[in-house]
């Protein structure tokens, strides 16, 4: 980003740029409002507020999609994952009692030292792949331009139907056997479990 | 913005989830947390979807998304049942599947 | 030119598949009649394919095979689903599915208190089909297919009576001993395919003379191994214990599998595999011995015995060792024909025994019968025709089969003086243990008073007539049997040299058995008791049938047990279960101790998955 705008300052702006450097802004803003909408989820102690902090990190990650040119993966998120799979959660929610949870972020346990040394070696890991510097775009098949032409859903199914196949009829039976599952776990009575001793 | 971001970005929202998921002692957080690190990856697929302009990574995401809500209508299942049978929600007692 | 042959074995498969899935649902009536109705069809298919051969020329009647498909195809190996049909298997079939019909319907009768019924008709079927499958095979392959199916067929039938133990054990003894004649078998197809490339019949008989000169020792081998095979089937000696003791079965078994067509798998097969014997006279030699020596040992043992069957199954082990006597000086046809006529008269004499055993309630013992002559007069009448044809009475149709083996035995190429004189002996003996158990049943006072004979019912008494009949007037098909087994053994077999003389002495040898037989057991007790008492030892001998039993237990199974009860103690316990359980048990102490790492607790899990990770980065980045 910053490059660019060097680049701008250098080279004057022009209304393409501008739109880039919007863009660009746009990306940054609402990626750093996606972390903040995750660090909410995770730091809230009601489980309704961290239910809610998810539907505005999902609708966050549905903005990025789109500025992605992935149109239809946007609309999938929105009304699949922000709709429905949340509004299930909030469901199961309101069913069993939005119960706080004792949960003083200022309390260092062993536990929570542990945890976050663990998750912090994870990301600087992660963090080191990114030594290998910015990836270059590749021409591929789908550039903007086609993309453009065909439009993102029709896209996708082209690739859906063709090449990955068998992942989508396989995706079909996990969906089935879920619903078998669940059904299977709402229907039957389950009698309380005695704890063994030994 | 270039790939660093993303993944700069991506890296941070699974690094949270993890996070959560480790600390969080209510399952359906603990469920939402799993949720977030699913989107964390999600993501770093739709944009190298972009820049290899290529459809499989969004074709991915879609698979995981299909995944995710699998898991997630399974996982209520299982929590609820939970619920109706202990009459609580904390992982740490439910441990009767010990060795 | 034959495809319908398959339904042969086809029709019996279905019966046995049909009574063991709704044998139990069905009424006993439609179990019987699905029974009989198979095999009565699959004769009638027979009838046909008989038919066919006698229309068409006699050098087409041979290397008839029916390929279904191409059962297995290698480089080096082809193998097809094929059935051979020619005179020599269509002879066979006409015993086993004629002889087997009439059993079956005899058994309609017999077994008819039976509970297990439908169970019994269905291993009637199943060994039908496993000895069709024998005589029409086309390769070595499925001839040991068939072997192995009709010996299990076998057991199956002599244990039939699951609560009987003598009967379970009897059954395993005769399947030990089946597998023995099995494993030769194998070998031999191995070492025929091992010498040919092929195992098919005509491949390996076209390409026999040719490769082996005579008496070459690989020739010799072939032969002896696929010898020990029918030595087994057919119950010669040395492998020959099992056949007295299968007589535990149902006797309707006794008569179809271990008179009239099981046992004489042995002589089938050397029949047909005349082409390999002819090359090797050693073999043949040894065949003959081995028979005319079995002959006389199993017409021995069957002298003094008392149960009714087990002395039927003695006559059969002799009859049997006179069909190997007569392909082992190389007169095929001959064997065959007695195979025919001895299937016709055994068969009876079994039925007969049946009918007897059935009216006295499980009555085997012939001490406690006599005087059923006039309860059962077509009993009586029947069981005296094949006792007359089993002792080769003149006219009757086991003399012209048995009279021609003995002349065969000195005037074939492969026979002399000694062979004779021991058939003939072996011919005594026949009238003599034939009528000793005649007299014994049927003339004389009842002796168990409380018993009521009476005769059996007409479905078990009209196929003892035509056995009868057949018994009777069979002989005269000797020259029709000659002239169409001929294509299959190379030409006919040359009529023996009338010698007056001889044929004579045979006529009163067997003669001299039924009058000493009269002698010892019609005229009074006290020559028998005489007779015994001069010929203790012998007659000791004879009674433990040679003590061969006690033989094999004392070499054999004694030895094996001892090494056995070792082997069980210092390897078994002490090593491979020392090693196993410590195994086991260490694995079970690391494991309770590494289980405390399973706490139940998510939590723990998923700080070992992000260890987990750590550790997965870490090689992905660092190596």
């Amino acid at each position: 980003m910053f490059e660019t705008l060097e680049k701008y300052w250098n080279d004057g702006l022009e209304p393409t740029m501008v739109f880039e450097l919007f863009n660009q802004g746009l990306t940054l803003g609402v990626g750093m409002t996606a972390i903040l909408a995750a660090l909410g989820v995770v730091v809230c102690s009601s489980p309704i507020y961290s239910a809610l902090y998810l539907i505005g990190h999902m609708v966050c990650l549905a903005l990025l999609f789109l500025l992605y040119n992935a149109e239809f993966i946007a609309a999938v998120q929105v009304v699949v994952y922000a709709g429905a799979v949340m509004i299930l959660f909030l469901f199961i929610i309101a069913l069993l009692g939005a119960k706080k949870e004792e949960l003083k972020l200022t309390d260092i346990t062993l536990e929570r030292f542990i945890a976050v040394s663990f998750v912090g070696t994870l990301f600087c890991e992660l963090l080191m792949t990114l030594a290998v510097g910015e990836t270059k775009p590749v021409t591929g098949a789908m550039t903007p331009e086609v993309l453009q032409q065909v439009g993102s859903a029709k896209a996708i199914g082209l690739t859906l139907f063709s090449k990955h196949l068998i992942p989508f009829e396989l995706a079909s039976i996990l969906l089935l056997v879920a619903t078998v599952g669940v059904i299977c776990l709402a229907k039957f009575q389950v009698k309380p479990i005695r704890r063994r001793t030994r | 913005m270039g790939t660093t971001f993303i993944l700069f970005l991506s890296a941070s929202i699974f690094s949270i989830g993890a996070i959560g998921f480790l600390i969080r002692k209510n399952p359906l957080v603990m469920f939402m947390c799993v949720e977030l690190m699913l989107n964390a990856v999600n993501l770093v697929l739709v944009a190298y979807s972009k820049f290899l302009q290529s459809m499989d990574g969004q074709v991915f995401a879609l698979i995981i998304m299909t995944v995710a809500a699998a898991e997630v209508v399974v996982g209520l299942a299982i929590i609820l049942t939970i619920f109706r049978t202990r009459h609580e929600l904390n992982v740490d007692h439910i441990d009767v599947l010990k060795g | 030119m034959y495809p319908h042959a398959w339904l042969i074995l086809i029709l019996p498969m279905l019966g046995f598949i049909f009574l063991s899935w709704y044998g139990k649902r069905v009424s006993k009536t439609v179990a019987g009649f699905i029974g009989c109705a198979t095999i009565g069809v699959a004769f009638l298919i027979t009838l046909t394919l008989l038919a066919g051969l006698l229309i068409s020329d006699p050098a087409e009647r041979v290397g008839n095979v029916q390929v279904a498909y191409s059962w297995l195809n290698m480089q080096t190996f082809h193998l097809d689903l094929a059935i051979l049909v020619d005179p020599l298997s269509v002879f066979m079939l006409l015993v086993i599915t004629g002889v087997g019909f009439l059993i079956h319907v005899y058994s309609v009768g017999y077994m008819s208190e039976d509970p297990e019924y439908a169970r019994f008709f269905s291993y009637m079927n199943f060994f039908i089909f496993s000895m069709s499958l024998l005589v029409l095979a086309a390769d070595f392959f499925f001839l040991i297919v068939g072997w192995a199916m009709v010996g299990l067929a076998s057991y199956l039938l002599i244990g039939f009576w699951t609560h009987k133990t003598s009967a379970v054990l009897a059954a395993r003894k005769a399947f030990v001993m089946n597998v023995i004649g099995d494993v030769g078998m194998v070998i031999a197809a191995f070492m025929i395919y091992d010498h040919f490339g092929s195992i098919s019949y005509a491949e390996v008989f076209s390409a026999a003379p040719a490769k082996f000169m005579a008496n070459d020792v690989d020739i010799l081998l072939i032969t002896l191994f696929l010898l020990v095979g029918a030595f087994a089937k057919s119950a010669q000696i040395p492998l020959h214990t099992w056949l007295p003791d299968a007589m535990e079965g149902p006797t309707p078994v006794s008569a179809l599998i271990h008179a009239a067509t099981m046992v004489t798998a042995g002589v089938y097969l050397i029949a047909r595999c005349n082409v390999l014997y002819m090359l090797a006279p050693y073999t043949l030699f040894l065949i003959a011995s081995v028979g005319v020596l079995t002959a006389l040992f199993a017409g021995a043992m069957g002298m003094v015995q008392y149960d009714i069957k087990r002395v039927i199954a003695y006559s059969t082990m002799s009859q049997l060792g006179y069909m190997f006597l007569a392909v082992g000086v190389g007169v095929f046809s001959v064997g065959m024909f007695h195979l025919m006529t001895h299937a016709f008269f055994k068969a009876l004499l079994f039925l007969g025994a049946g009918s007897v055993i059935h009216s006295l309630h499980e009555e085997q013992d012939i001490r406690k019968m006599g005087g059923l002559a006039r309860p059962m007069p077509i009993t009586f009448a029947t069981f005296l025709i094949a006792s007359l044809a089993l002792t080769a009475f003149p006219l009757t149709a086991g003399f012209y089969s048995k009279d021609a083996i003995i002349m065969h035995s000195y005037f074939s190429e492969y026979g002399n003086f000694v062979f004779w004189g021991l058939a003939l002996l072996g011919a005594g003996m026949t009238g003599f243990y034939t009528f000793r158990l005649f007299f014994y049943t049927f003339l004389g006072k009842s002796r168990s008073p409380e018993a009521h004979p009476h005769e059996s019912p007409w479905v078990m008494v009209v196929p003892l007539m035509i056995l009868a009949f057949l018994s009777l007037f069979a002989g005269h098909l000797a020259g029709w049997v000659n002239e169409f087994l001929a294509p299959v053994f190379g030409g006919h077999v040359p009529h023996a040299p009338h010698d007056s003389i001889m044929e004579a002495t045979a006529i009163t040898v067997s003669l001299l058995g039924i009058v000493s037989a009269i002698g010892l057991y019609l005229t009074g007790k006290n020559q028998l008791e005489f007779v015994k008492t001069v010929g203790a030892p012998l007659y000791d001998l004879m009674l433990n049938k040679f003590y061969i039993d006690e033989l094999y237990n004392f070499f054999i199974t004694k030895p094996m047990r001892v090494i056995g009860k070792f082997f069980e103690q210092r390897a078994e316990r002490e090593g491979i279960d020392f090693a196993i359980d410590m195994v086991g048990d260490q694995v079970r102490e690391v494991s309770r101790q590494i289980s405390v790492l399973q706490s139940g607790k998510v939590r723990w899990y998923a700080f070992n998955t992000v260890a987990g990770l750590i550790l997965v980065l870490v090689f992905v980045i660092f190596l």
